[in-house]
């Protein structure tokens, strides 16, 4: 594809408004899960849909948009990670949970804040590919290209996380039921 | 997909930013043109107001300064004038009483 859907500038706000309509939750989740607050997760998907308003020209489609978006997302979540310099501790005590989206959680709620908590502890590479693949449902040849990531390196860091929450969750006697 | 994969995906599933989210995001587009067509903003303004008032009292401080140097150099050099006229005139009056 070659044109851009979103040209003229009164169809570029209604296209504008339809795509953050779209893909808010999954720009704001990315940066929630990864950086455990809500308020910085907030600040990082507004900035990435200023970023999307600024680069409208260049978005192809809106499956290109989502691509977009999804790489934009995680890249800003890092960069604003490294910037705080500090791994994101677990804060979730005292926070309230988000809305959560109506076709989410069927599973054990104090089992989620568990995992929650755990995979904020991972560092930065298996967290993101961990989040890409549960969040996103992406698979791993998806999350080497979406993290620039040799395809063996995300399989590694998904065995190597999954095995560290196995061995996690039995020391808290949260093994599998 | 075992027990934990799935947990996981319960754990890690999508969520909705907070209500006026969008909202926020036209603010901050429609805020950044405002930004644009207005420029001095009111803000930009005092700034410029402020720092235009600091350079003039720095400005007439040394502008004051500087006159006080000029006048007071101007005394000393009267001063040498004078007493170099009343030195020629004692040399005189020494000559001729020498004489």
């Amino acid at each position: 594809m070659t044109a851009s859907v979103l040209e003229p500038p009164a169809q570029t706000a209604v296209e504008f408004a339809g795509l953050m309509k779209q893909h808010q939750a999954m720009v704001f989740s990315v940066a929630y899960h990864y950086l455990h607050s809500r308020d910085l997760a907030q600040e990082v998907a507004q900035e990435v849909f200023l970023s999307l308003h600024r680069n409208l020209a260049s978005i192809q489609s809106p499956a290109h948009a989502g691509f977009w978006l999804r790489k934009v997302a995680v890249q800003r979540s890092i960069d604003e990670g490294r910037r705080r310099l500090r791994r994101p501790q677990v804060a979730l005590d005292d926070v309230a949970e988000p809305a959560v989206a109506a076709a989410a959680s069927s599973g054990d709620p104090m089992l989620g804040e568990t995992l929650r908590k755990l995979i904020a502890t991972l560092a930065e590479a298996p967290r993101m590919v961990m989040i890409l693949r549960y969040q996103e449902d992406l698979d791993p040849v998806e999350i080497s290209e979406v993290l620039e990531m040799p395809l063996a390196t995300v399989k590694s860091h998904l065995q190597r996380s999954l095995a560290l929450l196995r061995e996690k969750l039995a020391r808290r006697g949260l093994g599998e039921r | 997909m075992d027990w934990l994969e799935q947990e996981l995906r319960s754990a890690l599933a999508r969520k909705e930013p907070p209500p006026g989210f969008a909202d926020e995001v036209a603010g901050e587009l429609a805020g950044g043109a405002r930004t644009v067509v207005a420029w001095p903003s009111r803000v930009t303004g005092r700034w410029l107001a402020a720092a235009a008032a600091i350079i003039l009292i720095i400005g007439g401080g040394v502008g004051y300064r500087r006159h006080r140097g000029i006048e007071a150099k101007r005394q000393v050099m009267q001063a040498f004038a004078i007493a170099g006229g009343k030195l020629n005139h004692l040399q005189e009056h020494l000559k001729e009483v020498s004489q």
